[in-house]
C-alpha cells in the first residue's frame, strides 16, 4: 500500500491487484462459502451477518471502485463491446495492468449477482417467521416470503457464475499458460515491459471507503430509513 | 487435467446440492414402494394413500397458517407500538391449531409416500416427537393467555418461548430439501 512501487532489479514482477481489492476478493469466497454452509444447515443468525458482511465488502468495493488504484477502478477497467471484440480477436494485444475487457464483464456480473442475492436476503423472512432481513419489514410479509424463495432459487444463478469464473481461470492455465490465481495472493505479475502499471492510491482512502461501508451496514441493520417501520 | 476434472467433478456435486423443491403433500408421486420401511414402527398401522394425502395436505396447509401468523406477530413485537388485536387473532389462531399438530404425523405420511420435508426420524422417535409437539401445544396456550391478558412484556416473553418450540421440533424433523 506504498504510494510507489519500486522497480526491484532481481522480480520483474510489477504490482496489479492491490491490498484491498484482494482482500475483499478472498473475503468475498469465505464469506459466501459461508453463507452457503450456514443457509443449509439452519444456522439463520450467522447467515444474516455473513450476509450483512457480503454487503459491507460490496459497498467497500463500489466505493473503492471509485475512489482506488487504477487496476480497480471502474471507469479504467470496465469497457465497450468494441474493446471485447478487439480483445477476443487478439488476447495477446492486451497490455495494460489489470482486468482484460472480458475479465471486467465477469467482475462486473460477479459483483451485480452477489449485489442482488444481498438484496433479496435483506427482505427476506424464514418460513417459520422467527428470522428475517434487517429490511423485511418495509415490505409485505408475502413480498418477504416471494424474496426467500428467489434468494434460495437464485443463488444457483450466482453458483453457476462462480463455477465459470472459476473454468475461466483453469481455462488460462491449461491452455494459455497463465496463472491468474497467484497475483490475486501476492498482488504482483509478470507485465509486458510497455504495460501501462497500476496507480496506487494514498492508503488512508481505503480506511475512509472501510468507514462509509460500515456505516452503510449499520444504517441498513437498523432496518434503514427512519430506523425501520 | 486432473485439476480440471476433479474441479468439475466437485462442482456438479456442489450443484446437486441445491435444488430448491417446495413441500407438496404430492399423492401421485406415492408409488408402489409406500409404508414398506413403516412396517417397521411401532405405532399404529399406516394410513392409507388417500388418507395420507389427505392428511399430509391439511398438515401443509396448517403449517404455512402457523407461519403466516408467526410472521405478522413477528412484526408486531418489532413495532415500537403493538396492535394488540392482530397479536390476539394470530395467537389464537395458532393455539387453535396447535393440538391438531399431534395428528397431522400418523404413520404413512412420511418422506417415503410423498413429497414433504418430514423428516423419516419422526416414525423413528415416536415419543420424543410427541414430546416435541406437546411442548409446542403448550408454547401455543401459554402465549394464547398472555396475548389476551394484554401484558407486553409477558407477551413477549411468551413469543419467545412459541419460537424456540417451533424452532427445536424443526430442527430435528424437518429436512431442508423435500424428498
Amino acid at each position: 500500500m506504498t504510494a510507489t512501487a519500486p522497480s526491484m532489479p532481481t522480480d520483474t514482477k510489477q504490482r496489479v491487484w492491490d491490498l484491498p481489492t484482494r482482500l475483499i476478493h478472498w473475503l468475498l469466497v469465505a464469506l459466501i462459502a459461508f453463507s452457503w454452509w450456514s443457509a443449509e444447515n439452519g444456522e439463520i443468525d450467522w447467515h444474516i451477518w455473513s450476509g450483512i458482511s457480503v454487503l459491507t465488502l460490496l459497498v467497500f468495493r463500489l466505493l473503492w471502485g471509485i475512489f482506488g488504484s487504477s487496476t480497480a477502478r471502474f471507469a479504467v477497467f470496465v469497457r465497450g463491446p468494441r474493446a471485447v471484440r478487439a480483445y477476443l480477436r487478439d488476447p495477446g494485444g492486451w497490455r495494460s495492468a489489470g482486468h482484460t475487457p472480458l475479465g471486467a464483464l465477469s467482475v462486473v456480473a460477479l459483483l451485480g449477482l452477489t449485489a442482488i442475492q444481498v438484496a433479496l436476503g435483506l427482505v427476506s423472512v424464514d418460513e417459520d417467521g422467527l428470522n428475517e432481513g434487517p429490511l423485511a419489514g418495509l415490505v409485505s410479509v408475502d413480498a418477504a416470503d416471494t424474496a426467500r424463495g428467489l434468494h434460495g432459487i437464485f443463488f444457483n444463478v450466482l453458483l453457476a457464475f462462480i463455477i465459470l469464473h472459476v473454468a475461466a481461470i483453469l481455462y488460462y492455465r491449461l491452455f494459455e499458460r497463465k496463472r491468474l490465481i497467484g497475483p490475486m495472493i501476492t498482488g504482483r505479475a509478470e507485465l509486458n515491459p510497455d504495460a501501462e502499471p497500476m496507480r496506487p492510491v494514498k492508503w488512508w482512502v481505503a480506511i475512509l471507503c472501510l468507514l462509509v461501508a460500515l456505516a452503510f451496514s449499520r444504517w441498513i441493520v437498523a432496518g434503514a430509513p427512519p430506523f425501520g417501520t | 487435467m486432473h485439476k480440471a476434472l476433479f474441479a468439475a467433478t466437485v462442482t456438479l456435486a456442489l450443484l446437486s446440492a441445491c435444488k430448491p423443491a417446495p413441500e407438496q403433500a404430492n399423492a401421485a408421486n406415492s408409488g408402489a414402494n409406500a409404508a414398506v420401511e413403516n412396517a417397521a414402527v411401532p405405532v399404529s398401522a399406516p394410513v392409507g394413500k388417500e388418507e395420507a394425502a389427505k392428511i399430509m395436505h391439511e398438515r401443509h396447509e396448517g403449517m404455512e397458517k402457523i407461519g403466516k401468523s408467526m410472521k405478522a406477530l413477528g412484526r408486531e413485537m418489532m413495532a415500537g407500538t403493538s396492535d394488540l388485536a392482530t397479536v390476539r387473532s394470530s395467537a389464537a389462531t395458532i393455539a387453535d391449531l396447535a393440538p391438531k399438530a399431534s395428528s397431522w404425523f400418523p404413520a404413512g405420511t412420511g418422506p417415503d409416500v410423498g413429497k414433504t420435508h418430514a423428516k423419516a426420524e419422526i416414525w423413528q422417535k415416536p415419543e420424543e416427537f410427541a414430546a416435541k409437539a406437546k411442548d409446542f401445544q403448550n408454547a401455543a396456550a401459554a402465549f394464547n393467555e398472555a396475548a389476551k391478558a394484554g401484558d407486553m412484556t409477558q407477551i413477549k416473553a411468551r413469543f419467545g418461548d412459541l419460537g424456540k418450540s417451533c424452532k427445536a421440533c424443526h430442527d430435528s424433523y424437518r429436512a431442508k430439501h423435500a424428498d
